[in-house]
């Protein structure tokens, strides 16, 4: 019963037999990730060059009043009138403001555009992935993909992307408009580069390793905090709430030191950019003095220049501060750009007509996941159209690989599937796929309404259609929800029990209508009771169908028209219900055991 | 004596003095000196630049220098304490509420999984901002006092309006803020809907493979994200307007005062620094006006959030319990008379080292019956007694009632780790007991079926196993704990038949001697059961074997199906 047992996990989501860490996802490089972005950009070049000449304006137009200030402080020094500057200022802030507001906009358009098509489209790759693929990658990292990866990229999309565009054209334009002002100036003020350079190098080798650590310290917290919060009636049941309790404080505790650790070097790395600031300041203050005295400048531009410098302090420490950000957005993106350049998989669909029947046949099958031992061999099964067969076998017997190969989820090893006779290769669109329905005990209710979640199955269907598979399916607890079928279920909706989640995915069965089904222990997940009434609803929604049933309950087994009997991958008895107790053999010792003697 | 919303956030602000302190008062010294920079610039030019004279140049260049250390170390050590302070009550904070949630008395009404979640995260995480708050209150009013007076020395008129004019033009764009936050509000949601929309449609892609719906999904996808990008537009022109609106207030206020100061400096009534130090002044001005509106921003939130907080901290426990360690004895239960949920005057005992058997047709007397054993009903609630070995179990210890009866749940929770720790959680069990009491639960095949065996990974809630594997895990976990009594409800629903006699066998060969409760319908395991009692209309209506009581029509549809 252990030796195939890797089997199962095939096709629940985990490792496969013989490689112990699954792989991940690709990630582009940091240069492709560029072409993709800068292909989207081109596809928008109207707000691309809106946003660029509007966002290189309005820092120039920030520009304006230090100048003018300046000229003032000459003015006032020469005795000279000061009406025109205060117009000129006032002016400046109108421009400077209508400019602010069209960039912050410009901006946003162009970027939550790209960011709207990147999220669409590794959300289309992901759900595209084959089967296979799917149970090769670690679901932590295609989860993450289109969860923190994509908020994070949007995070920075949203809120740092117009203040890091903003303060780099402002840090440019001011150092232009220093230099324009006075070279000498101008080349004071860059005395601070070297000490932000400094600064930086100090802190980007420290910063990285600490934020991830910080994020791991965390991302543990979290999960002890939500195992306790999920799991408390379980860990009062096992008197286990003391080393629950003292395992939280523990990661609580180390989150709290790493996160104070954090801001201790953000703190150092604070004081050090104090210290740029200072030695640019006093650079600019003393080469004016010199200037000003040799009369090589006014007394106003050496205002201006301070007062330009100064300004520059905001820009400068949005920029550095949000280094590592940009960093993590970079990292976000080569992943997400990973996916987006994974090959396309999705094919137009090539349903069959509706009510036809085929016959389904397979042929020689064996299989084994990667190097692993073999799950399946030699198996021959024919389901004639309309038949209903019933699988039976212990854990590991290889009975969901079977289901899985039929359903063309699994790319068997050897041998074939053949649909009316012509080989899943050969079939049109997505080939077994569009023939073939396959339920598994891995249910998963849609958030969003009951009736949005049924018509993932057949978009366009009716009010009465989506009615009428509840019905067939006997979920009449739909009855008793607040809003029928419009109200909502799933995550952060009313929670269903486990049969009524079974319940749904088989009414999605109903609807999707594929001329073969295929559960795979449709039932496994309720209490005893439920357990009947699903098999009721199971046998319901495939009446009529070309069906294989992986069964747990024997009462399934009862009620097909024949059982294939599995063990150690291989058929091992065949037959109807009643044949195989009157044999003796392998079933009728199940049976008699299923029916406690 | 439970806390109140306020009583939250007195605690946060009293449980860290010297943090806080230190705090306060380096933030503000901070402040102050920000507020002197303009002030140390247009001495600079008044001083020196304008006169030409090197030594006031030297002067001016070491003070403000002095300046900057006094400023960033201010800030440096200010703010660590501000930020040490604020995570120590947010680590509090959280091990405090899962203390509450953990308590083994029970709680009542508990709040949902993600709403206790995000209490001990965020709200917590809020409450402990409450520090960073008062500090920057404290901050901000200190700098303003100095601007102040920097103001009132130089001209008294001129000082005043701008005292005046600031915090005006501050409250004004305040005004704008209710029209950003809505439409920032709406924006967050909508993206928050798609993000949330990815992670269910991907966390359910193998369900939407199943049936050939991912083209529907994609599309419900694309939709989704339409809309969330209209939205975000929507928002992004109100944030356009809103910082146009700002530049040109500030802009237009910097006018209003270099005017003012410009004709005065113009009438030789203040000096060139002096007209430089007002202008630095007044744009510095909305910097500790904008910290006073951030603290109170925080503020507001810690409120709310030390409420919910409160909340939690106030719920009255289930079962208060006693203080008595459970007796000795051979785990004899008896429930009598009991009255609770659909029970009505149940009565059973399981003999010590019974394997007894409960069948309830209705699912309601099952659930009703494992909750009364299992401590999760509200003691007002639950009439009659439970007794172990003798002991009415309301006069235990709660920790001890647990130890004494173990009630397995039916929705299976294994905790993040590897195999062995999932079934031996202390880790204490030998090597060989650990074995046994997987072969057992016929739950071998989930290590020597992976190349980790027993440190084979297990995931939070055990998501990277099947659902037939967690069961069995659970059992052996249940199996390993040996307990005086050990009750399993439905331990078998996830694994198959042939599973299922194997599970039977090796359950009864594990509690041999040990008392046993099965609540099932599972015929292989009630086969294996001495005794078995049908529960009907909350009270038992017939007792016998597995054979004996299947020639009862009530019990075969019950078991038989």
């Amino acid at each position: 019963m252990t030796a195939e047992a890797p089997q199962r996990e095939a096709t629940t989501a985990e490792a496969t037999a013989g490689s112990a860490s699954p792989d991940l996802l690709p990630t582009a490089t940091g240069r492709r990730a560029a072409r993709v972005v800068g292909r989207y950009a081109r596809d928008s070049r109207g707000v691309a060059v809106t946003a660029a000449v509007v966002s290189v304006a309005s820092a120039a137009a920030g520009l304006i009043a230090p100048a003018v200030l300046g000229r003032l402080v000459d003015a006032v020094t020469d005795g000279g009138a000061v009406g025109g500057y205060l117009l000129a200022l006032a002016g400046a802030a109108v421009l400077a403001a209508v400019l602010v507001g069209l960039s912050a906009v410009a901006i946003s358009r162009l970027g939550e555009a790209l960011l709207a098509r990147l999220r669409e489209a590794v959300v289309a790759r992901v759900l595209h992935l084959h089967t296979a693929t799917l149970d090769r990658v670690r679901p932590g990292d295609l989860l993450s993909r289109v969860g923190d990866d994509v908020a994070r990229v949007s995070e920075s999309v949203t809120t740092g992307l117009p203040e890091v565009i903003g303060a780099v054209l402002a840090v440019l334009l001011t150092l232009l408009g220093l230099g324009v002002l006075d070279g000498r100036l101008a080349l004071a003020g860059l005395l601070a580069l070297p000490a932000y350079g400094l600064a930086l190098r100090w802190y980007l080798p420290r910063s990285g390793p600490v934020y991830a650590r910080e994020r791991r310290a965390v991302g543990d917290r979290a999960d002890a905090l939500l195992g306790a919060v999920q799991g408390a009636d379980t860990i009062r049941a096992h008197a286990r709430s003391a080393p629950h309790a003292a395992e939280v404080a523990r990661r609580s505790a180390a989150a709290r030191d790493v996160g104070v650790g954090v801001f201790r070097l953000y703190t150092d790395f604070g004081w050090r950019m104090n210290r740029s600031e200072y030695l640019g300041l006093a650079a600019v203050l003393a080469v004016g003095f010199l200037l000003a005295r040799s009369g090589a400048a006014t007394v106003g531009e050496v205002t201006t220049a301070a007062l330009l410098f100064h300004r520059l302090f905001a820009p400068l420490g949005t920029l550095l501060f949000s280094f590592d950000e940009v960093q993590a957005a970079g990292a976000a993106l080569v992943r997400l750009v990973g996916v987006v350049d994974l090959p396309d998989a999705a094919v137009v669909p090539q349903r069959p007509a509706a009510g036809s029947r085929p016959a389904v046949e397979l042929r020689g099958i064996g299989h084994r996941y990667g190097d692993g031992p073999a799950v399946l061999a030699d198996v021959d099964l024919r389901l004639a159209p309309g038949e209903r067969v019933a699988l039976v076998g212990a854990s590991g017997a290889g009975k969901t690989t079977l289901a899985a190969v039929l359903a063309g989820a699994v790319d068997p090893s050897v041998g074939e599937v053949l649909v009316d006779g012509v080989p899943a290769r050969a079939l049109p669109g997505r080939g077994l796929r569009d023939q073939v329905a396959l339920v598994s005990q891995e249910v998963h209710v849609f958030a969003g309404t009951l009736a949005d979640d049924l018509r993932l199955a057949r978009p366009g269907a009716t009010d009465d259609e989506v009615r009428a598979a509840l019905e067939l399916v006997g979920a009449r607890w739909v009855a008793a929800l607040p809003d029928g079928t419009a109200t909502r279920v799933g995550e952060g909706g009313t929670a269903l029990t486990p049969a009524g989640a079974q319940q749904l995915a088989l009414a999605r069965l109903v609807l999707a209508d594929p001329p073969v089904a295929v559960l795979d222990e449709a039932t496994a997940e309720a209490g005893s009771t439920g357990a009947r009434d699903l098999e009721e609803a199971a046998f319901a929604a495939t009446a009529g169908r070309t069906t294989l049933v992986v069964a747990h309950r024997l009462t399934q087994a009862v009620r097909a028209d024949r059982v294939v009997v599995l063990d150690a991958g291989r058929v091992v008895e065949e037959g109807t219900h009643a044949d195989l107790v009157a044999a003796g053999g392998r079933y009728a010792a199940l049976w008699a055991a299923w029916r406690g003697r | 004596m439970p806390p109140s919303a306020r009583a939250v956030l007195r605690r946060a602000l009293r449980r860290h003095p010297r943090r806080l302190a230190a705090s306060v008062l380096l933030l503000s010294l901070h402040q102050t000196c920000e507020a002197l920079v303009p002030v140390a610039i247009g001495l600079t030019i008044d001083r020196a630049v304008a006169t030409g004279e090197v030594p006031a140049l030297v002067v001016a260049l070491l003070g403000t220098g002095l300046l900057f250390v006094v400023l960033s170390q201010a800030y440096r050590f200010g703010a660590r304490a501000v930020v040490a302070a604020w995570w120590e009550e947010t680590h509090l904070l959280r091990v405090e509420l899962t203390e509450r949630v953990l308590d083994p008395r029970g709680l009542t009404d508990p709040p949902p999984t993600g709403e206790l979640l995000s209490t001990a995260t965020s709200d917590a995480d809020r409450v402990g901002r409450v520090i960073e708050a008062a500090s920057l209150v404290v901050a901000g009013t200190t700098a303003l006092v100095v601007a102040a007076v920097s103001l009132l020395v130089v001209h008294v008129p001129l000082g005043l309006a701008v005292l005046v004019g600031a915090p005006v033009l501050v409250g004004a764009l305040q005004l704008l803020a209710p029209l950003l936050t809505r439409r920032t509000a709406a924006q967050q949601e909508d993206v928050a809907r798609t993000a949330g929309m990815a992670t269910d449609l991907v966390q359910g892609v193998r369900a939407l493979r199943g049936i050939g719906a991912e083209d529907a999904a994609t599309e419900r996808y694309r939709r989704t994200s339409r809309t969330a990008l209209a939205s975000t537009l929507h928002a992004a022109r109100a944030v356009g307007v809103y910082r146009g609106v700002t530049t040109l207030g500030s802009g237009l206020f910097l006018t209003g005062v270099a005017g003012f100061a410009g004709a005065l400096a113009f009438d030789g009534q203040i000096g060139i620094g002096d007209l430089v130090t007002v202008v630095g002044l007044a744009q510095f001005l909305a910097e500790p006006i904008g910290l006073l509106g951030f603290a109170g921003q925080k503020y507001a939130e810690a409120k709310a959030s030390a409420a919910r907080i409160a909340e939690v901290l106030a719920r009255p426990v289930l079962t208060p319990g006693g203080a008595g360690r459970a007796p000795a004895g051979g785990g004899r239960l008896e429930l009598r008379d009991v009255e609770a949920g659909s029970l009505s005057g149940l009565t059973l005992t399981a003999a010590p080292g019974e394997l007894l058997g409960v069948v309830a047709p209705d699912p309601r007397d099952a659930e009703a019956l494992v909750a009364v054993l299992a401590g999760r009903l509200p003691a007002g609630e639950v009439r009659g007694a439970v007794l172990v070995d003798g002991a009415d179990v309301r006069d235990l210890d709660p920790t001890a009632a647990r130890r004494a009866v173990l009630v397995e749940p039916h929705a299976v929770v294994l905790f993040e780790g590897t195999v062995r720790t999932a079934v031996d959680p202390d880790g204490t069990a030998p090597d060989d007991r650990f074995l046994a009491a997987v072969r057992a639960a016929a739950a071998d095949d989930v290590l020597t079926g992976h190349p980790d065996g027993e440190r084979r990974a297990v995931a939070d809630r055990g998501r990277t196993l099947s659902g037939g594997q967690r069961q069995r895990i659970a059992l052996a976990r249940a199996l390993l704990a040996d307990p005086p009594v050990l009750v399993l409800h439905d331990p078998t629903t996830a694994v198959d038949a042939v599973t299922e006699e194997a599970i039977a066998a090796g359950l009864a060969g594990m509690r041999h001697g040990r008392t046993t409760v099965l609540v099932t319908s599972s015929p292989a395991l009630l086969g294996r059961c001495g005794r078995v009692l049908l529960v009907d209309g909350g009270r038992v209506a017939a007792a016998g074997t597995h054979a004996e009581l299947s020639a009862a029509d009530a019990y075969r549809t019950a078991v038989l199906r």
